[in-house]
């Protein structure tokens, strides 16, 4: 029994031989949500495109929890370091392309992601988690001191991205931003399926299990995560680079300790090592939220800690995972 | 698919202007979180305003929405006010707390053909950033500026600089040092101090080394004023002379009982006190502690809110109900009144409020609870801050 | 001189404070293994207690910091029993998860039953005012606190170390399967120790009420200071917490007296420098 407890859900997954035909299946799921998510709030497409923003950091964190096992509270600095780069290059180079805003974040989130690996992963545990804690204070004092570059606390306001492709506006009902998130999401979304899979892929999660053994079979441990760090980066730099195109204001709560716990409370929601457990617990979480701020704006706090504990006592792998589990026990007693 | 999905939404989105027989307005501000205390005076002051004025205008009722931001969050900011002027179609924005959740809402008014009055939100330059902006509240620039003149009327003329590092704070020293220059004092040191700042007393041995004979202190109202107070007495300041100015968020009523003796004696320059003397502000006070439930928790963003809905009533007189954002913001331009914290009128060229600034000191009541007691009033007072952003 | 002896005084008043509030912290993290995120709202509910107790039915100070203390841990009991019992030995993430739940539903509770505002517990008169140190004034109840942090560092520290209890403790935290096998009852060990963690906390949150006082929010505001200290030492070692509390409390302190507008550089770079070195804590027993 080499897979981790988290990863048995996708463990018949994986062992599926028609890869390409799954990929193809996970990009269908996607698109009819993202359809079904259209039919449903049509007047709400904001949300569902904050939705995907943070869906895109809570699956940059999963690459490096979930898949490698590192411990982080501080994953906002690589979201937040996306942000600002793509925010910076519409604000101060004039860069208004809402493609090249993304590749300026990703950009940011790489390099944020390359800093946040080297020291994040000199510790384990504990002190791994405090080294994330220290991290994702610095670079929100770093962003609330160069407020030349940044606004500091008052926010990066002014950024007013181009129409996409010289086309589509970013108008009052967010129906750019809602398929432009949904493209960006499905492409990110594909290609980490190819990232976990491929080798690469399966040395991080073997890292995970026993980084001793992957030494002694002449892998490097350290190396391997700090790539996963940097498209971990990646994958959260074009989500932040999401926010900054979508709202036009960047402002410090996107480099914070509180995104970043939320960000790992909606992980472990969904269920932690598998792509859709991230996707499926942020979107629940996200609109759980709304639904009960909206429906007590004074309250509501208190209902989604019930929610945390219940899915602790109830579906004790998040609700993915508990559910992939069930499924995949009933499909092996049919057989 | 894509034209039935677009008739589809058409036909939603008319159909819920046809029946939109109550005229509603959006509130976002912090109703949860650590803000929640101010978020609750934004509740109490439209409650209150709606107790005495009535729930109609016209033939037209008014409906409040509110939603919550618990901490400064553009985002969510502008994914919310996008929901509620798309799908609850509010006709009116207001509240907003914080600077940067006010900035992400602005470049969508036009398009929305949406008003935003401001009920808290204190940076200058906001004002600047859409022309359907209304703001009721204050700016540190403007409660910061008149203390000044009175730290150098008080005989100081060296004093040091305290404010918490971020944008308010930021705009509060150079508010201060800005005024203070100007008549003749030198501010000796400027210190900036993180946000997380617990304990203060490194802070007050810098004071005390300063030699400055007065300090002017800026923090965010709430838990750490109550330590900054607390190790300015503790640390010998207060006994060894060194005079106290701030703004009045230092001193807002909630965190008064809170402050205790600690706080006697500082004096602050705010737009508003909940003492402030006039038949006005009795009736607000009443209305306003009745909708709060408690009403040792009545602070000044209840008045903000107060006065965003007098703005907002006036605006829907005009327009008749009919949703024009210019027209309605062209119809408060220059409009006065006499708001519970005295006489105020909107800046026809700003937007911003016109009010009057009060030099108030803490003191002991005859029934044992604290109160700001107004002292001095600078009249009508304009946002110096704009003047200094061009 | 005397600004280098004045900051030592006001390192050593912070540190303590800290070490006060967040030792029980220690204990659930390093010696229980649950990592405990509802520990700033024990405090709380013990700093709520107190303000009650002496505000609105007039009892001393002794008495509310003692009806705070065993308040907390009646409410904590049937916590213990239904929620955290299921989350021993779990994944961390797991109890992150259950303990972030917990303390959103205590934030909400208070926000509903107290209020929004600041709530103080008032001191005695013994414990207010300044003392004259000869170069510099200092508050009582920060004397007080030091006092208080000794005493609970001794006690714990003697506890753990030289009584039964301790040997069982330790021997349940090492091989839970093991110490059941040789008779110790692990279920009672864990509940006491879990009663004491929770105690302690409800302690730190009176006596540190003046330097951080009592709020709704109290509980998440706080937090990462807590897990901050209590991994750097250690966690699960009373000195190691300490020597962590007096460290931090020295930097924190002499970055704000030198360099205020760089003061969270100063702390946080500290923090990874100390994690680098000792990358088990300052005395860790973490594995």
């Amino acid at each position: 029994m080499t897979t981790a407890t988290t990863n048995q859900a996708e463990a018949p997954l994986l062992s599926g031989r028609h890869g390409l035909g799954r990929d193809l299946a996970a990009l269908a799921v996607i698109l009819v949500l993202a359809v079904i998510g259209y039919l449903l709030f049509p007047n709400n497409l904001a949300l569902l495109t904050r939705i995907m923003a943070i869906a895109l950091l809570v699956l940059s964190l999963d690459l490096v929890t979930g898949y490698c096992g590192v411990a982080t509270l501080g994953h906002a600095a690589l979201f937040g370091s996306g942000a600002y780069a793509a925010g910076i290059a519409a604000v101060h180079f004039g860069i208004t392309d809402p493609l090249l805003m993304v590749a300026a974040g990703i950009i940011g989130g790489a390099l944020a992601g390359l800093v946040c690996g080297v020291v994040i992963l000199r510790a384990h545990g504990l002190p791994q988690l405090v080294l994330s804690i220290a991290l994702i204070h610095l670079f929100h004092e770093f962003a609330n001191k160069a407020s030349s570059w940044t606004g500091g606390s008052d926010g990066l306001a002014g950024i007013a991205p181009d129409p996409l492709f010289g086309i589509f506006a970013y108008d009052l009902w967010g129906r750019t931003a809602y398929v432009f998130a949904v493209v960006l999401l499905a492409i990110v979304f594909m290609f980490l399926r190819l990232v976990v899979r491929s080798p690469f892929g399966m040395l991080c999660r073997g890292i995970k299990e026993d980084p001793i053994r992957i030494q002694a079979m002449g892998g490097s441990p350290t190396i391997a995560l700090l790539k996963m760090y940097v498209i971990s980066g990646a994958v959260a730099g074009v989500g932040g680079a999401l926010n900054a195109v979508s709202t036009q204001v960047v402002g410090l709560d996107s480099l914070s300790f509180t995104l970043s716990a939320e960000s790992l409370v909606m992980l472990v929601l969904g269920g932690t090592g598998s792509l859709f457990g991230a996707v499926t617990g942020t979107i629940v979480f996200m609109l759980f939220e709304d639904l009960v701020s909206a429906a007590n704006p004074f309250h509501w706090l208190t209902m989604v800690g019930a929610l945390l504990i219940a899915v602790v006592l109830f579906a004790p792998k998040g609700l993915y995972g508990t559910v992939a589990e069930v499924l995949a026990r009933r499909r092996g007693a049919g057989r | 698919m894509r034209r039935i999905i677009l008739a589809a939404l058409a036909a939603l989105v008319t159909s819920a202007a046809a029946h939109a027989d109550a005229i509603k307005v959006g509130v976002v501000g912090p109703f949860s979180g650590p803000f929640a205390l101010q978020g609750k005076n934004f509740k109490a002051g439209i409650d209150a305003y709606m107790a005495l004025s009535g729930v109609k205008v016209g033939e037209d009722d008014i409906e409040i929405i509110y939603r919550d931001v618990p901490q400064a969050d553009p985002a969510q900011s502008k994914a919310l006010a996008q929901e509620l002027v798309v799908k609850e179609g509010v006709q009116y924005l207001a509240g907003f707390y914080f600077t940067p959740d006010a900035m992400a809402v602005t470049p969508l008014l036009e398009q929305a053909n949406v008003p935003l009055v401001i009920m808290n939100a204190a940076t200058s330059a906001i004002v600047t950033k859409s022309p359907l902006v209304v703001r009721t509240s204050f700016t540190l620039w403007q409660t910061s500026t008149p203390i000044a003149k009175v730290a150098r009327e008080a005989g100081v003329s060296k004093i040091i600089s305290v404010v918490s590092d971020y944008g308010p704070g930021i705009d509060a020293e150079n508010a201060f040092k800005t005024g203070f220059e100007a008549v003749g004092g030198q501010v000796v040191e400027a210190i900036r101090m993180p946000l997380s700042t617990n304990d203060f007393s490194p802070i007050m041995q810098r004071i005390k080394d300063s030699g400055a004979e007065g300090v002017f202190a800026f923090l965010p109202s709430g838990p750490t004023t109550l330590g900054f107070v607390k190790a300015f007495n503790e640390n010998g300041l207060k006994d060894g002379g060194v005079k106290f100015f701030a703004p009045g968020d230092l001193t807002q009523e909630s965190d008064l009982p809170a402050l205790g003796d600690a706080a006697l004696g500082l004096q602050t320059t705010f737009h508003y006190s909940v003492s402030h003397d006039s038949p006005e502000n009795k009736a607000f006070v009443e209305a306003a502690a009745k909708a709060i439930g408690n009403p040792t928790e009545l602070s000044f963003p209840s008045v903000g809110a107060y006065d965003g809905m007098h703005v907002i009533y006036k605006m829907i007189e005009a327009t008749g109900g009919e949703q024009n954002a210019q027209k309605a913001v062209d119809a408060v331009k220059g409009l006065s009144w006499t708001s519970p914290r005295g006489p105020v009128s909107i800046d026809p060229e700003s937007r911003h409020i016109t009010q009057n600034i009060y030099l108030r000191e803490v003191s002991k009541a005859d029934d044992g609870t604290y109160y700001n007691k107004e002292i001095q009033t600078f009249e009508k007072q304009g946002d110096p801050g704009l003047a200094a952003l061009k | 001189m005397q600004t280098i002896f004045s900051i030592a005084v006001d390192a050593l008043a912070y540190g303590m404070v800290l070490f006060v509030i967040s030792i029980g912290l220690s204990v659930t993290l390093g010696l229980m293994r649950v990592v405990n995120l509802a520990h700033g709202a024990f405090a709380m509910i013990g700093g709520y207690i107190a303000s009650y107790a002496a505000r609105d039915l007039g009892v001393g100070y002794g008495l509310a910091v003692l009806i705070a203390v065993f308040g907390t841990i009646v409410i904590a009991i049937p916590i213990e029993r239904l929620l955290y019992r299921r989350i021993y030995g779990r994944p961390e993430l797991t109890q992150v998860l259950m303990t972030i739940g917990i303390t959103f539903c205590i934030i909400g509770i208070a926000n509903y039953v107290f209020g929004p505002t600041l709530k103080t517990i008032p001191l005695p008169p013994s414990l207010q005012g300044s003392a004259d140190l000869g170069f510099r004034s200092i508050a009582v109840h920060r004397i007080f606190a030091i006092v208080c942090g000794l005493c609970v560092a001794a006690a714990l520290w003697y506890a753990i170390e030289r009584t039964a209890f301790g040997v069982r403790l330790r021997a349940a935290v090492d091989d839970a399967a093991m110490a059941a096998a040789l008779g110790v009852r692990t279920e009672v060990i864990y509940a006491v120790s879990f009663a004491v963690a929770v105690g302690l906390a409800a302690f730190g949150g009176v006596v540190g009420a003046e330097l951080l006082p009592v709020e709704p929010y109290y509980a998440l505001r706080y937090m990462v200071t807590f897990l901050v200290v209590v991994s750097v030492g250690g966690a699960g070692s009373i000195p190691g917490a300490l020597a962590a509390c007096l460290l931090l409390g020295g930097i924190d302190t002499t970055g704000r007296y030198l360099m205020p507008e760089f003061g969270e550089f100063f702390f946080y770079l500290a923090v990874i420098a100390i994690v680098c070195v000792f990358p088990r804590g300052l005395a860790g027993r973490m594995k």
